[in-house]
């Protein structure tokens, strides 16, 4: 139970921090996925396959939504509480390191949520044809956000510096929707990247949202692979996240 | 205010009920022996550090900076690992049960940062709730302790926007939330103007007249001396001394200071010397014709000059070594 109160405390203390940056957050998370979204439907010329070409950009830019929330934003705030000393007073309590990364966690589902649904209100309006599966979307999302954030808090407790480890989350942020085959067909990638971005997080997360984004279910391979890669982040997230110095 | 130790863990609980109610039998708070902290590159700043802090009292510990004090309370606080050496509280092993332990502390470090966003009386609650409070008992005991600490005008103002001093003593109240029965208290009082320091002192006092132990760390002299019964003075990362005011004078050699001003150079710095007895003093006086000076019985600055300049002195012509 503590540890229950615990987390609720920490996403509770995020939360508040953040009550002056609601709108600058919600710009935020909607204007560079729509942005890249226009920007993709744009370069990509023909409108030949209809539904396919808004899916994929929509899928997209949902993910490229999470990563920024996950790696970018969730790396920045736990960097700020690294380096501003904040993380010293939560080690002054008997709070487990866990609870503490769960907490900040859930803060970022909730972000996560707000953004994908943002998303999803402006892919409607625009008339981007999609069938979603919600439960199997918020299973992706979550599985996503898990995934992605254990990135964030290996950067975050390895940085030996507030502007290192913001430039290390910044460029993973955008560098994993960029780097893998999220708003192009894989075939359109040189041979090389295309093997590589069968270890990226994103490539996974963009194949299964868009599948559940068509109606489409299949997608037992995608959340197993997202399932172990979230064990590995986050394990070792938690690993290298030690209140007690050497 | 909410009993002490009501979140303690099962194996804690037994070691120690609550500062009301002490029923344990363990007179030793805190237990330390040969605590050494050696760092990567070989720099060691502790250096074998042994000592004991009774149940219910206030322990100063007194240092340059850079002596290893921080560091000492660090490893207590379990913050910090120790190279080697044991820690224990209450009997429990600081260094093997770091969170057991650290239901048994309130803290506060020489620097860490607040969330400017929250209010001050969120930032109590919020954290009271750490210390398995309920909401009920957070907001009460967080209301106690705005009140102790004159926050009352500040309450729901957000803490951004407040003074430094203002941020210390919030700092202060996050250690006093849920009654620790041990105060671990890290410069507590640096940046505070006389009157809040003051007013710190009696939160520090009242807490230990509710059975609290105390640690503070503290570069003025005169806290230590108003606040502890023993003072622990650290230098270059060893226990130089650890005793009462009285036991620390009594080391002196020289426990009178003279104070005055070179009759031949009336614009110069005031001087200072120590002498065995009065009359000693009072011989040098007539011996130099001083005619401003005063007399005075040693202090714990006294004292403290005395051990760490001595260390000073040997560290510098390697007689330390």
């Amino acid at each position: 139970m503590k540890r229950v109160t615990d987390i609720i405390c920490v996403f509770r203390i995020q939360l508040a921090s953040m009550r002056r940056e609601v709108g600058p957050f919600l710009l935020a998370a909607l204007v560079f996925p729509s942005g890249m979204y226009l920007f993709a439907t744009a370069v990509s010329g023909r409108q030949d396959t209809q539904e396919q070409n808004p899916l994929r950009f929509l899928a997209g830019s949902i993910v490229f939504s999470l990563s920024l929330t996950s790696i970018s934003w969730l790396g920045y705030l736990l960097l700020e509480n690294r380096f501003t000393g904040r993380l010293k007073l939560f080690a002054t309590l008997p709070l487990a390191p866990s609870s503490y990364v769960f907490g900040v966690l859930v803060f970022a589902l909730v972000q996560a949520a707000v953004g994908t649904t943002a998303l999803l209100l402006v892919g409607r309006a625009i008339g981007v044809p999609m069938r979603p599966s919600f439960p199997l979307l918020i299973v992706v999302i979550v599985l996503t956000i898990f995934c992605l954030s254990g990135l964030g808090v290996v950067i975050a407790s390895c940085a030996r510096s507030f502007s290192q480890g913001s430039l290390l989350t910044d460029t993973l942020g955008a560098g994993l929707i960029f780097l893998a085959p999220v708003y192009y067909a894989p075939e359109m990638m040189p041979q090389s990247l295309r093997m590589f971005s069968q270890l990226l997080p994103t490539t996974f997360a963009a194949r299964a949202v868009q599948t559940t984004l068509s109606g489409g279910q299949a997608i037992g391979g995608e959340l197993l692979t997202l399932s172990l890669m979230a064990v590995a982040t986050l394990g070792l997230g938690f690993r290298l996240m030690q209140w007690r110095e050497n | 205010m909410t009993n002490a130790l009501a979140y303690a863990e099962p194996e804690t609980q037994s070691a120690v009920r609550s500062r009301q109610s002490v029923t344990v039998e363990e007179p030793v708070a805190v237990s330390v022996r040969n605590l050494i902290k050696r760092y990567d590159d070989g720099s060691e700043a502790n250096r074998g550090i042994s000592l004991d802090v009774r149940r219910g009292e206030v322990i100063a510990i007194l240092g340059p900076n850079g002596a290893g004090k921080t560091t000492f309370l660090r490893q207590i606080t379990t913050e910090l690992r120790p190279t080697s050496g044991s820690v224990t509280v209450f009997g429990v092993d600081a260094i093997a049960n770091p969170e057991s332990v650290k239901r048994l502390m309130g803290i506060t470090p020489q620097e860490a940062g607040l969330f400017d966003a929250l209010t001050v009386r969120e930032h109590l609650e919020l954290f009271a709730r750490f210390k398995n409070l309920s909401k009920l008992e957070a907001r009460e005991v967080a209301h106690d302790v705005i009140a102790e600490l004159d926050l009352v005008n500040e309450t729901n103002k957000r803490v951004g926007a407040l003074s430094g001093g203002q941020r210390r003593r919030i700092l202060i109240g996050l250690a006093l939330l849920g009654e620790a029965p041990l105060l671990v208290l890290d410069e507590p009082t640096t940046g505070l103007d006389p009157s809040s320091r003051r007013g710190v002192w009696g939160v520090i006092r009242r807490a230990v007249d509710k059975g609290a132990t105390v640690m503070i760390s503290t570069h003025y002299m005169e806290e230590a001396e108003r606040l502890s019964d023993r003072i622990a003075i650290i230098a270059a990362g060893r226990l130089l001394e650890f005793g009462t005011l009285e036991e620390l004078l009594a080391r002196l050699d020289r426990s009178y200071r003279l104070s005055y001003r070179d009759p031949f150079v009336p614009a110069g710095d005031v001087q200072v010397r120590h002498f065995a007895s009065f009359a000693e003093a009072q011989r040098h006086i007539s011996l130099e014709l001083l005619s401003e000076y005063s007399i005075a019985r040693a202090s714990l600055e006294d004292v403290y000059f005395a051990l760490t300049g001595e260390l000073f002195v040997r560290t510098e012509t390697g007689a330390e070594a």
